[in-house]
């Protein structure tokens, strides 16, 4: 087993990690829903760098958690597009506020 | 034929920039619809980069599903959508998570010496691993099957039910 460079190895955890406070921020400080979609989706993006290394003492345990973590988070995002859209269309607003002024 | 030498690190580093840079504009441009065109290619670079050190059956997959489906999905769903009205923002609650968040990334990988774990892959050839996960995870990837295949139809029935008559 081969350790990753030090600096690559470094570089993928600090990226990580700052992608997903990218995303946390965009999370918290947006009230818009779809807006809050795509902040998940970027901290989807930075918690694959941090995990699929990690995994990589057996790489196909690091390659099936991939592509059933993608598989997963593709359908997630349709479903919850398909929500909004609903959502959109019964109180023509996306607005998180409204959300919890409707009380759904 | 000579092949094109290239600093691994260096162009990781660059990747990583590039990513970072990507994951700010998701969250910055004001039009959604630049903003998923963004998170494509922030997809595209977190394929790359995996691609890069050694996980190159992930980065496909990552770039094939996710940024050719998933985020293609929300980037015609958002277009057709049309113009929302302005966002409120709340940037010191955000500023307060994000630092929480990666404070606590960075204290629990370093407390726990995950970068340790961080290793260069062992190479595989597609046909195995595919033939090893129909021989392991058989039943997970008929559930994934029959998941993404039931999603089309709740995607639509839901989408319609919010229908006005």
């Amino acid at each position: 087993m081969i350790i990753l460079d030090s600096f690559v190895g470094g570089i993928l955890l600090v990226t990580s990690a700052i992608i997903i406070g990218i995303g946390a921020y965009g999370l918290t400080a947006s009230s818009n829903l779809l807006r809050q979609l795509l902040s998940v989706e970027v901290m989807f993006n930075g918690l694959l760098l941090l995990v699929i290394p990690i995994l990589a003492g057996s790489s196909y345990l690091a390659t099936y958690f991939g592509i059933i973590a993608i598989s997963v988070v593709s359908v997630e995002v349709i479903v919850v597009v398909s929500i909004l859209i609903a959502f959109l269309r019964q109180y023509r607003s996306l607005s998180s506020s409204d959300l919890e002024e409707s009380e759904v | 034929m000579s092949g094109v030498s290239v600093d691994l690190p260096l162009f990781a580093a660059v990747l990583s920039v590039m990513a970072i840079v990507a994951a700010y504009m998701v969250i910055r441009i004001k039009d959604l619809v630049y903003a998923s065109v963004t998170l494509a290619v922030l997809g595209s670079l977190t394929a790359a980069l995996l691609a890069v050190v050694g996980f190159g059956i992930i980065g496909a997959y990552l770039v094939l599903v996710y940024v050719g489906a998933a985020v293609m999905f929300i980037i015609i769903s958002v277009s057709m959508i049309g113009p929302q009205r302005e966002e409120t923002r709340e940037p010191f609650r955000g500023l307060v998570a994000a630092a929480a968040v990666t404070t606590l990334i960075l204290v629990v990988v370093f407390a726990l010496s995950l970068y340790r774990l961080f290793v260069v892959p062992a190479p595989i050839q597609a046909s195995q691993a595919a033939a090893g996960a129909l021989h392991e995870y058989l039943p997970v990837l008929a559930l994934i099957f029959v998941g993404q295949a039931a999603t089309v139809v709740e995607a639509i029935a839901i989408a319609k039910r919010g229908e006005r008559k």
